[in-house]
């Protein structure tokens, strides 16, 4: 199964680049005292809201429904 | 064939494309006969019809980018960020409107005049656009050093306007212009240098750091219409003031400038779908 830090960046990648992509994963890790390598999909929850935080002011909410729910598919 | 460029066609609606297309072939279409009215080999009725063809293309570009600003819910920034492009639009067309009207219709000199109220709103606007996509990036990409690097090609932009324009021609004691006049000759030029070249550079700057990322496109647009706005006005006012003449390349800058707004509206709508 794929990890979630890939799977992240795997859907969001293609729209706002690895890199921010990453720091997303990054910024959820960081939140929870983890590596990014660490998440496991029991952390979706604050990573989707991450997600939401970030990508929010740049990205309709119909847009980051549909993303988050690749994450979820891809994830979990 | 690059999967990037695979992915791009498949991306950009076939709606944009043919819209992109379409606002083009009417550019295109009005360069030419802009020629013709500058080559003075129009009559009258032809000179009016192409006037007024060139000043109708504005509130259409305008239209398009307020339909795609409606397009996204109320309440979403992207929205609110469209929407300040559209109106910014929808200003200068109001203004070249008014100008056809005091110059065409009334025989009036329109300079300065209330067109010039709804020329300089549509800086207020964009800037006002460009400040809320900037800050709506600054949680995922760094906004501190586009930022200042915007400010720094805007004072440049600003000296090389009081070089060539301001202070020789403008400034001048022999200009010619009452305090009204000054204000409104150094409002253009300052203001192609403030608020569309140094914006420009700074959006530019930010959305770089997406790399590929779909959601920069839009932007891009945006970008190279404030610039191509900014210098278009600029030549212009220098053109003008330095008696070069005018071109139907100036005419064009400021309808292409618009254009390439309104395709990255469009292209706005595009990258936010998802399949």
């Amino acid at each position: 199964m794929p990890d979630l830090r890939s799977v992240t960046v795997h859907v969001l990648g293609p729209l706002v680049g690895e890199m921010v992509a990453d720091t997303c994963v990054r910024a959820t890790a960081l939140s929870l005292g983890k590596t990014a390598d660490d998440l496991l999909p029991e952390d979706l929850p604050t990573l989707e809201a991450n997600v939401r935080r970030l990508l929010g002011p740049i990205a309709p909410t119909s847009t980051i429904d549909s993303l988050i729910a690749d994450i979820e598919g891809g994830a979990v | 064939m690059s999967d990037t460029a695979v992915d791009k066609r498949s991306v950009i609606s076939r709606t944009t494309f043919a819209v992109a297309g379409a606002l083009a072939a009417l550019l295109a279409l009005f360069y030419l006969l802009d020629l013709q009215l500058y080559a003075e080999t129009l009559s009258d009725a032809a000179y009016t019809a192409v006037y007024v063809y060139g000043i109708a293309l504005q509130p259409l570009i305008a239209g398009i980018i307020l339909w795609v600003a409606f397009s996204f819910a109320p309440g979403e920034s992207v929205r609110r960020q469209w929407m300040l492009i559209g109106i910014a639009v929808t200003m200068f067309a109001i203004g070249d409107v008014i100008w056809m009207v005091l110059e065409l219709f009334m025989g009036l000199d329109p300079y300065p005049s209330i067109a010039d109220i709804f020329y300089s709103l549509e800086y207020v606007f964009f800037v006002a656009a460009v400040a809320f996509a900037v800050k709506a990036y600054s949680g995922l990409v760094k906004t501190r050093i586009p930022l200042v690097i915007g400010g720094v090609v805007g004072v440049v932009a600003v000296a090389i306007q009081y070089v060539a324009l301001l202070r020789p021609y403008i400034w001048a004691a022999d200009s010619g212009l009452d305090g009204l006049g000054v204000f409104v000759s150094t409002l253009y030029p300052v203001g192609d240098a403030i608020f569309m070249i140094a914006p420009a550079v700074t959006l530019a700057l930010v959305i770089r750091q997406l790399g590929q990322g779909r959601f920069a496109w839009p932007w891009w647009f945006v970008a190279a219409g404030a610039v191509v706005f900014g210098l278009a006005d600029s030549w212009y006012s220098y053109a003008d003031w330095a008696g070069t003449g005018l071109t139907a390349a100036m005419d064009l800058g400021w309808l292409a400038a618009n254009a390439l707004f309104a395709v990255g509206a469009l292209v706005a709508r595009d990258v936010f779908k998802r399949t």
